[in-house]
């Protein structure tokens, strides 16, 4: 028998099929190129609406929708206790750092990831914001973590998303902040799983798709007109970003934008409509996003209550410029002149 | 479109990029995990677009096929766990596999054949040096022609000949003499 067919026959039997999380590598590409691709259209420009990671825009929104039904569900405790400290967020005359943070904890038992990590600036007033996406394979310090067992991880250079697979929030903030020099006032952490449970306790969200999608890489399909989309389909809505339009990362940023509309429009209807149904949203709400530090009932709703004063053409959305390491191509590392010029805006308190 | 004109338009529009994963991510990833497993594949193959990307520069734009490029960068860094690529051909000449045990004669035959004589092969593989078993591996399981593995190692087309016939005659070596058929019976 020929040497090279049995090596073939063996070649055969060793492989793997690829996997779906595959995704996930294509993600971390899409994201150096989105890096890049900020870099080359606006050379030190200041950044203008564009390019943004999935769960940012869910994230950002998510926040904004739920923040107050969730404090109203656990307002009494907090309530209760008026000697809590100050909270960072002290009213729309205070500048303040919220980090938001994707996560695709699957709650099968797999350490959860953080998909996107995004830094978002709101200014005195909360006219405007400016909110940057940190690459998660950004080469940074993750300094010393308390592990989610309770052992201590020492400090350590690593990619920006092993912080959460580390120490979750609490690593993650703390690695930002000492890449950024950034202080995070408030850290939001939404989950896949949440944001599908969230559409499922509206009992799915009426929404019009203007054009037939069919994905054959994700296996969303759907057809065009006005159908009420359950939690899965929902996700794989504004997740897709083959089979539809150009494919571009922009037009899915709209399509997110239009979903979250209309996800926001069904909450609000289904308060006033059908109070049981509305309840089983918030435990689904707010147990699907981690707030970190817990902000007093006031914080909380003024969070809110800011974010929603802000117009969505008003966040100006950009990515950290990177580019791969001289001695190592596989890793990314922040362009550090750039990085100072862009974390200076996060650093103004007036 | 062909590759070389998909990077040349990244150059300007990065996120182009993103097509050359949609076509050979997948194969990549056979490739790979073929030769260190389904765990560290995945790094690999997300390792290797990465770099692509950052020198996507210098890509011969003149070359419309940019298989043997990734497949070069996927190979080197497939080298950097040249002991864990060993240590697993190691583990699967002690490890039975399932092969047809029903079905026509001749394939049942095959397997069998293929089965007793898996041990000799791995055990061969687990042998070579990395250079000699880089170039046996890019014909047998990359499926590229011997100017494909020179642009992907970039060595010239007759270092590729004499370090394929080297590593063959090393696979044959530990395959011969015993015929494996032979033996089980």
């Amino acid at each position: 028998m020929d040497d090279l067919r049995m090596l073939r026959d063996l070649g055969r039997e060793l492989e793997d099929d690829p996997p779906a999380s595959l995704a996930r590598q294509r993600a971390r590409l899409a994201d150096a190129a989105a890096g890049a691709g900020r870099a080359a259209r606006s050379p030190g420009r200041p950044p203008r609406p564009g390019r943004w990671t999935l769960l940012g825009v869910v994230a950002a929104a998510t926040a904004a929708l739920i923040l107050v039904p969730a404090v109203l569900l656990r307002g009494g405790e907090d309530r209760s206790r008026p000697g809590r400290p100050a909270s960072g967020a002290d009213g729309p005359d205070t500048t303040m750092n919220v980090l938001l943070i994707g996560s695709d904890a699957r709650g099968n038992g797999e350490a959860a990831r953080s998909d996107s990590i995004v830094l978002a600036h709101l200014p005195k007033g909360r006219g405007s914001a400016l909110a940057a996406s940190l690459p998660r394979d950004s080469q940074v310090r993750i300094p010393a973590c308390r592990t989610r067992t309770g052992g201590h991880a020492p400090a350590h250079r690593g990619r920006l998303g092993e912080a959460f697979a580390i120490g979750g929030t609490a690593c993650t903030v703390k690695t930002v902040e000492s890449a950024t020099g950034v202080q995070v006032d408030l850290a939001l952490t939404v989950d896949f799983g949440g944001f599908r449970s969230m559409v499922d306790a509206l009992g799915g969200v009426p929404f019009t798709v203007p054009q037939a999608i069919d994905d054959p890489s994700s296996g969303f399909r759907i057809s065009a007109g006005t159908h009420r989309l359950n939690g899965a389909q929902a996700l794989g809505y504004v997740r897709v970003r083959h089979g539809v339009g150009d494919g571009s990362d922009l037009m899915r940023v709209e399509r997110q934008q239009r979903f979250l509309a209309a996800l926001a429009k069904r909450a609000k209807d289904v308060q006033t409509g059908n109070p049981v149904r509305f309840l089983a949203f918030l435990k689904a709400a707010s147990g699907s996003v981690e707030m970190a530090p817990r902000l007093d009932l006031k914080g909380l709703q003024e969070v809110a209550r800011s974010l929603g004063r802000t117009k969505p053409g008003t966040v100006r959305y950009t990515t950290v410029k990177v580019r791969p390491d001289p001695s190592d191509l596989a890793r990314l590392v922040w362009d550090q002149a750039a990085a100072a010029r862009l974390f200076a805006h996060f650093k103004t308190r007036d | 479109m062909p590759d070389g004109d998909l990077i040349a338009r990244s150059l300007d529009d990065p996120e182009a990029f993103a097509a050359l994963f949609d076509r050979y991510a997948p194969m990549l990833y056979r490739y790979v995990s073929r030769r260190l497993g389904p765990e560290q594949a995945e790094d690999v193959v997300g390792d290797t677009f990465l770099a692509a990307f950052g020198r996507r520069r210098r890509y011969d734009l003149a070359q419309p096929d940019a298989r043997p490029w990734l497949f070069g960068i996927a190979t080197k860094l497939v080298a950097r766990h040249h002991r864990a690529e060993a240590a697993r051909y190691r583990a699967l000449r002690r490890s039975p596999v399932d092969g047809p045990v029903e079905g026509p004669a001749d394939r049942v035959a095959a397997g069998v054949t293929a089965r007793a004589s898996r041990p000799l092969l791995t055990e061969a593989l687990a042998g070579l040096n990395r250079r000699d078993l880089d170039v046996l591996l890019l014909v047998a399981w990359g499926d590229l022609a011997y100017e494909e593995v020179a642009r992907a190692l970039g060595i010239p087309v007759g270092t590729v000949r004499s370090r394929l016939n080297r590593a063959r005659r090393k696979v044959r070596a530990a395959l011969g003499g015993a015929d494996p058929t032979r033996e089980e019976a």
